[in-house]
């Protein structure tokens, strides 16, 4: 025979289901301990708050992810699942709610369940608080915020998203932007509560499962999620992007894309790479200490983002504190390609003509030289050249005396290698950070903080190194200078000039013309050049 | 003259590995001056366009933010959560706007269901009775479409589980064969004194179970702490008993498997009508232009296992004579027992017979020990 004694299931130890519980949180789970503990122990929370899992059964059904039907009409699937794992595991401030808190007992209190009337989130619903007493609790403060806020009611009844409507006919439009609330984990912020979770919990169970039974884990989970904001930069800028990346919506409402220009600022860029800390929609566009339903459009002078509070909000403590007061005129919904005209347009226009036409000619010869590699044509001129270096190289003095770069310049030219290839890897992921192996590649140096530092470092010290650089030319060029001083007279400083090893004469420019004759099969033989050639001068 | 043409065969050999070598000696710059033409082309023409472009077309918002599944419809049902880069790009993916609750792992395609897969049924197919559509629909993760509506003469039904990866007939779900170890009378004479091999097994089962289910948090950490304890230390024992409070919760009819009729012939699960395939095909493409006649008569043609009348939800959750042989299937008993409780049979028959079936407390715990019917209406 099958099965068991029903006993056989039941717990053996009063302390197996808080153990369970325990297990199955500890490790997502964080803690501000010193709060959490003493506004517990301060408010003696009783078994109640234990009890309010399902009361009313609902999960017998609503468990089962297939519990839906297609609806021909609206074509959209009605899906009743509900998630047993977030009432069970305490997922999230709502898991101590009975689904009669939100939806009409009358309605759901019977099988087939009656016609359902929309949810309406500012009534009043149940919360056992941590003196076992059940409160009533609203969310009825939102309605009025909102009503002054750039999401009026109004407002979001008038979104048209492409592809049509996103709710259900009567759903509340807090879930265009909400979704059942989750606690964060939050061992971001505190990166070794997994590891000292256990003997927390551990002790705190010793009175907490019996004597004062408490869901330490329940409050400590709602508290230490509150230590970050309660979506990711990345989910709110998900949510935000359902109407503003939305053509029909950013039609409609003449809005620009602020989603794709996000992205392409600093903030966004972070965010796709998995930083945490960095700006999101809410941080900008509602002002410190306000609540996130009071959004107003930047044009309203109340506004966190309106020209004159920008920089303020900026600065505020959690931002950019000290930062100067410029730092508001940074223009960070700036996509380049939507802003034709403007300065920053320009500038990047020229910058791209400039990256084009430089490496452009370049990978050109390159491919041009390979090619006739490819085709077996040899390079007399080269040949010759090699000869030459091959019989001064025997030469007892050669090897001394043939030194193309000094010490100083090949030491030089190692840290401009080093520094060009640091910039090219902290660099590249922050220029394409949409792609798979940006964050892979900001993780190896540590994550986006570390590889910062390291491309603001690369950078300066480049620059650096290019104006140590410029001093050794200058000195050579003195030197030069004053070595034609006898024989040019004030002549010798354009002499000198033109004589650096990298200037462009006229005749790198005729030989070039000739190198890319000789490249396109026009012509012979490949010109020769001095020390350096055109392309390397270039 | 056989012997010169033999030393000429002779040193033409001899050569031949030396002008081998030649033509690859002489061949490897050029191949090498190819492959760097190639991807010093690619790469070149891949910046100067994305240049260009980036400087004269509006950016696009990365799938990462924009690829999330906002409406529930036909078509989002088809695909699967990978589909959608949004969701796996943060760790609590919202759901579609208008399901509020938590959706964290989607509804899982069945890609070997012919009904369901060749574009003729919808996922969720049953969408005429409102009384019981979403409850029909339930069924559809864990049982293929022909269990109620292939005609088959064997009583209880004949079927066995497919694996929804493979497609291929299976043994039970591993949360059912985890729950049996935990449970049956055998399991409980040999977690009297539990071994390492034991230990071994169910960690096994609770592993694939958690991997069956969509990976739920509290199986895949129940079967760490399973592995990380002593079989015969007192943690061993408590978390025996946490398994078994903990596994029942799991049974949501997400099993990686599906049940089916089993085919005789073959030993196989019948997941379509066989050998309707060309017909199925000329349907789908005609189907708008068919007349009322030539469509019956396809239909006809396509549905040769159809029952005329499908099984109805009583004929299987009875406590006697049940249609589907749940202990054969690997049931354990208390399963059994809630899948026949007087609560979910009561409901059927309120169903029935239009009478609502009233809710208040009335299932008592979840495990439905004090359960009673609360008839609504007379």
């Amino acid at each position: 025979m099958r099965g068991v004694d029903a006993s056989a299931t039941k717990l053996e130890h009063p302390n197996v289901k808080y153990y369970v519980l325990r297990m199955t949180l500890r490790n997502r789970t964080a803690l501000l301990l010193v709060f959490a503990v003493s506004f517990i122990s301060v408010s003696g929370i009783t078994s109640q708050s234990l009890l309010a899992d399902d009361p009313d059964n609902c999960l017998m059904c609503h468990q089962f992810r297939g519990l839906s039907r297609f609806d021909e009409e609206t074509s959209r699937v009605r899906l009743f699942f509900t998630n047993p794992d977030y009432i069970e595991h305490r997922l999230g401030p709502h898991a101590r709610l009975a689904c009669t808190d939100c939806h009409e007992r009358s309605e759901v209190g019977s099988i087939p369940h009656a016609p359902a009337s929309p949810v309406d989130c500012t009534r009043q619903c149940h919360l056992a608080d941590p003196t076992g007493l059940a409160r009533e609790f609203s969310h009825n403060n939102i309605p009025p915020m909102l009503e002054r806020s750039a999401h009026s009611p109004e407002i979001l009844s008038k979104v048209n998203n492409t592809g049509g409507p996103l709710l259900n006919a009567g759903q509340a439009q807090c879930l265009y932007c909400h979704d059942e609330p989750l606690f964060r984990d939050p061992t971001g912020v505190f990166p070794r509560f997994s590891e000292v979770s256990s003997h927390i919990f551990d002790r705190c169970d010793v009175c907490h499962v019996e004597k004062v039974p408490a869901d330490i884990e329940y409050y400590t989970r709602h508290i230490a999620s509150r230590f970050q904001p309660a979506r990711s930069t990345l989910e709110t800028a998900q949510v935000c992007a359902v109407c503003h990346a939305d053509p029909l919506v950013m039609q409609e409402h003449e809005l620009t894309n602020t989603i794709a220009s996000y992205v392409r600022s600093f903030h966004g860029k972070a965010a796709l790479l998995g930083d945490q800390t960095t700006a999101s929609c809410i941080s900008c566009h509602v002002a410190a200490g306000e609540n996130a339903h009071l959004m107003i459009g930047q044009k309203d002078a109340r506004s966190s983002v309106n020209v004159a509070n920008r920089a303020d909000s900026c600065q505020s403590t959690s931002c950019h504190p000290g930062a100067a007061k410029t730092i508001g005129e940074n223009a960070v919904h700036l996509d380049i390609p939507t802003a034709q005209g403007s300065a920053e347009y320009i500038l990047a226009a020229i910058f791209i003509v400039l990256t084009i036409f430089t490496f452009g000619p370049s990978a050109m010869l390159v491919l041009l030289d390979l090619l006739q590699a490819v085709v077996g044509r040899e390079h007399h001129a080269d040949l010759r050249s090699r000869e030459l270096a091959e019989n001064v190289m025997r030469h007892p003095e050669g090897k001394e005396r043939l030194k193309r770069f000094t010490p100083r310049h090949r030491v030089a030219h190692w840290i401009l290698s080093i520094l060009f290839t640091l910039l090219v890897l902290t660099g590249f992921p922050l220029k394409f950070p949409e792609t798979a192996w940006a964050a892979a590649l900001i993780n190896s140096f540590g994550g986006l903080s570390i590889a910062r530092v390291v491309h603001h470092w690369s950078g300066i010290l480049l620059v650096l190194g290019f104006m140590l650089h410029i001093v050794d030319i200058f000195v050579v060029f003195l030197k030069r200078a004053n070595g034609l001083k006898d024989e040019h007279g004030h002549g010798r400083w354009f002499k000198a000039w033109t004589s650096l090893p990298m200037w462009i004469s006229p005749t790198d420019l005729r030989k070039s013309a000739q190198l890319f004759a000789y490249l396109l099969f026009l012509r012979k033989e490949r010109p020769s050049f001095g020390r350096f050639s055109p392309a390397e001068k270039f | 003259m056989p012997k010169i043409a033999f030393d000429k065969i002779g040193r033409l050999l001899q050569t031949l590995p030396r002008a081998t070598w030649k033509v690859i000696r002489a061949s490897l710059p050029r191949a090498y001056a190819v492959s760097m033409i190639l991807i010093i082309g690619w790469l070149t023409w891949r910046s100067v366009s994305y240049l260009v472009v980036s400087l004269l077309y509006p950016t696009e918002v990365p799938a990462q933010i924009a690829d999330l599944p906002t409406r529930l419809d036909r078509e989002s049902l088809r695909k699967e959560r990978e589909a959608w880069k949004a969701v796996d790009a943060t760790d609590s993916p919202r759901s579609p706007l208008a399901h509020y609750h938590r959706l964290d792992t989607w509804i899982e395609p069945d890609k070997f269901n012919d009904c369901t897969r060749g574009g003729c049924h919808a996922p969720l197919p049953h969408s005429r009775r409102k009384e019981v559509r979403a409850f029909l629909n339930m069924h559809a993760t864990s049982m293929h479409c022909g269990v109620c509506h292939m005609e088959t003469d064997r009583e209880p039904l004949d079927l066995i589980w497919y694996d929804l990866a493979e497609g291929e007939p299976r043994e039970a779900p591993s949360i059912i064969k985890a729950y049996d170890a935990l449970t049956s009378e055998a399991a409980l004479a040999r977690l009297e004194e539990p071994d390492a091999a034991l230990q071994k097994e169910l960690v096994t089962l609770i592993r694939a179970a958690a991997e069956e289910a969509h990976s739920p948090r509290a199986l895949r950490e129940l079967a760490e702490h399973l592995a990380a304890v002593r079989p015969k230390s007192s943690a061993f024992a408590k978390l025996i008993v946490a398994a078994r409070e903990t596994l029942p919760k799991y049974f949501r009819g997400e099993y990686g498997a599906k049940l089916a009729i089993q085919d005789r012939a073959t030993g196989k699960p019948l997941l379509g009508h066989p050998g309707t395939d060309a017909d199925v095909e000329r349907y789908l493409l005609n189907r708008s232009t068919l007349n009322d006649d030539e469509r019956n008569e396809l239909l006809k043609k396509i549905h040769p296992l159809k029952r005329t009348k499908p099984l109805t939800c009583s004929q299987c959750h009875r406590d006697e004579n049940s249609l589907i042989p749940f202990a054969r299937l690997g049931y354990p008993q208390t399963r059994v027992d809630s899948l026949v409780h007087q609560v979910v049979i009561k409901m059927i028959e309120h169903i029935d017979k239009g009478k609502p079936f009233q809710m208040p407390g009335f299932v008592g715990s979840r495990s439905g020990e004090s359960a009673t019917s609360q008839p609504a209406s007379p």
